[in-house]
């Protein structure tokens, strides 16, 4: 049987490193040994990390290396993952990024952790992100920046960029990550990964950091998409600690991968072209290459209206953020986390959030705050949520028409580090593709599908409707093998 | 709508946050220039809007007691903790 060398497996797909770990061609230990010398590099070329620890990260390589000797199947034995600091790992820092929850440790992990240790992938460190998932450029983190492996003057996206760029850098094969209103599948798009949102309530929200309660899912970042599926098959499934979890059967999203896509209906967004803030001329050529690929595979490719999409970017703001406001008023000082002040307990409050939450965050807690208040309620939160649900309705119109929708993950490739904290408005605007499906708690996938002129990497996502995760997997892996980028490295990765 | 810095001082408050004048000021003109954005919900006809809800209701768990965190974990996350309970400043005094 011939030895693998760990450098050699994380350059490839996570699912032949667990087949070598596996089948004991090499040791969970000595593959979670080279990862930590990545992460370390990630770390201190891109800021991806905000913890690790490395002897609690061996000790768990050589626990996965056991339950193999001792006969165990696992499908992601020894498989170093990167999980985004607003997800609980029992006995490590979660900080969301924000100096307000210093000095908290997670008492237990979060269910999608717990079912991908238990699957045998072993945690290598927590990544950095937008403060409780508020960003899509992960500048708004309390502890730095993100850069993008691909050209370091870029942001990786956000809010999940640490997990992007981790990846992105080959430090680890798989990070899982937040998405809210397209903390995954932007951050996949820009850093030239797959990223993907499950349906609504697939994956258990247990052990998350709550934003936005009716928007919040987990998801994972990988390299290709059979990875991608992988990770959405080990995090899939029912949950009695999340009232939200489905109970119905997780889809079988391995079965239809490399399926023949003739005759499938596939639907170009009509809105995607008329984008507020504009669609980057490489986007849009590469959004209409994926169309001409998407045909040549046999889809009948049309193009589908739904209506409301201008408007989603105004309604998801007003509603996520009001439920940020009712969600992070758990932070006061009192239970966890940083404390400031001690003349009275309304002082104690009002000082630990003032010092502890950056300015993102207060300003959309204030937005959300407004939105609920007296006198504002009906014409703001009151308005948004019956636009919710008739956006819901445009999309339940459109998979009459079609199986799937196609449109650009964000309006352009990877921007520079501070072109947009300046304003606020113009940084929501980036959201443009990516909310419209969490609105309506659709499942959607972003996939590689090219490059720009100046070589950094453009996504494009798919929509369906819920549970149609088999079928957007399967239209991801074909736009995947037309772009060739899996051949490609960020100039930036480790080794 | 203009959102000055009277308005995001009283929504501050609500939201048991403190802000510094500067803060203050420009908040109320970035929230100024999203809230103005927003307007544009305004735009879709409100007959369409009428009898739109949000479809699923938000299931509740059964109200049965459940097992919780030992007081140890919980202890070692507080910022001040004594004799099994949170320590937060006198709440109630004796005029």
């Amino acid at each position: 049987m011939t030895e693998l060398s760990p450098a050699t497996l994380l350059e490839g797909s996570f699912i032949a490193l667990a087949d070598a770990v596996g089948s004991g061609r090499v040791t969970a230990r000595a593959v979670a040994e080279e990862s930590l010398v990545r992460v370390e590099k990630a770390q201190k070329a891109f800021g991806a990390f905000l913890s690790t620890d490395p002897a609690a990260t061996l000790r768990e390589a050589e626990a996965v290396d056991r339950r193999v000797a001792a006969g165990e199947r696992l499908p992601l034995a020894g498989v170093p993952l990167a999980v985004k600091d607003n997800i609980n790992v029992a006995g490590r820092p979660s900080t969301a990024g924000s100096k307000i929850l210093a000095g908290f440790v997670s008492p237990d992990h979060a269910t999608c952790v717990a079912r991908l240790v238990d699957a045998g992938a072993v945690v290598v460190g927590k990544t950095n992100c937008d403060a409780f998932g508020m960003g899509s450029s992960n500048e708004n983190s309390a502890y730095g920046p993100v850069r993008n492996p691909w050209n370091p003057a870029r942001v990786p996206g956000g809010s999940s960029g640490g997990s992007a760029a981790a990846v992105a850098a080959r430090a680890v094969p798989l990070s899982i990550g937040t998405d809210t209103g397209g903390s995954v599948r932007q951050p996949a798009a820009l850093c030239g990964l797959v990223g993907w949102k499950p349906t609504y309530g697939r994956v258990s929200r247990y052990g998350l950091i709550a934003f936005a309660s009716s928007f919040d899912q987990a998801g994972a970042l990988t390299r290709s998409v059979d990875e991608g599926a992988c990770a959405f098959s080990v995090m899939a499934g029912a949950d009695p600690k999340d009232a939200t979890a489905l109970t119905t059967p997780v889809p079988d999203v391995g079965a239809g991968l490399g399926a023949r896509l003739f005759g499938k209906r596939i639907g170009l967004l009509a809105e995607a072209s008329s984008a507020e803030g504009g669609l980057h001329a490489d986007v849009k050529a590469s959004f209409e290459k994926a169309a001409g690929t998407l045909r040549a595979a046999g889809a009948v490719v049309t193009t589908v209206s739904v209506p409301r999409v201008p408007f989603a970017v105004p309604v998801y703001y007003l509603t996520a953020t009001a439920e940020a406001s009712s969600n992070l008023a758990r932070f006061d000082g009192v239970r966890y986390g940083a404390r400031k002040g001690e003349a009275s307990l309304a002082a104690l409050y009002r000082e630990t959030r003032s010092a502890g939450f950056g300015p993102e965050v207060k300003r959309r807690i204030l937005l959300g705050t407004f939105a609920l208040s007296s006198g504002y309620h009906d014409a703001y939160y009151g308005r948004a949520q019956k636009v919710r649900a008739l956006l819901a309705r445009d999309f339940a119109a459109a998979f009459r028409e079609v199986d799937a929708i196609l449109c650009p993950t964000s309006p352009e490739p990877a921007f520079a580090l501070g072109a947009k904290t300046d304003d606020p408005l113009a940084m929501y605007l980036a959201d443009v593709f990516t909310v419209p499906p969490s609105l309506a708690g659709l499942p959607a996938v972003s996939v590689p599908s090219g490059f720009s002129r100046d070589g950094l990497p453009i996504g494009m996502q798919f929509i369906g409707p819920g549970d149609a995760e088999p079928l957007l997997f399967a239209l991801a892996r074909v736009l995947e093998d037309a772009s060739g980028v899996l051949a490609r490295r960020a100039p930036g990765a480790v080794s | 709508m203009k959102i000055d810095p009277a308005l995001v001082s009283k929504v501050a408050a609500l939201a048991s946050l403190e802000l510094t004048d500067a803060e203050r000021s420009a908040m109320a003109e970035q929230l100024t220039r999203i809230v103005d954005h927003f307007e544009a919900l305004r735009e879709i006809p409100d007959e369409l809007l009428e009898g739109e809800e949000i479809p699923r209701a938000m299931p509740l768990r059964a109200d049965a007691v459940d097992a919780c965190l030992p007081i140890a974990v919980v202890e070692a996350n507080a910022p001040e903790f004594a004799h099994g309970h949170f320590v937060v400043p006198r709440v109630v005094t004796r005029d």
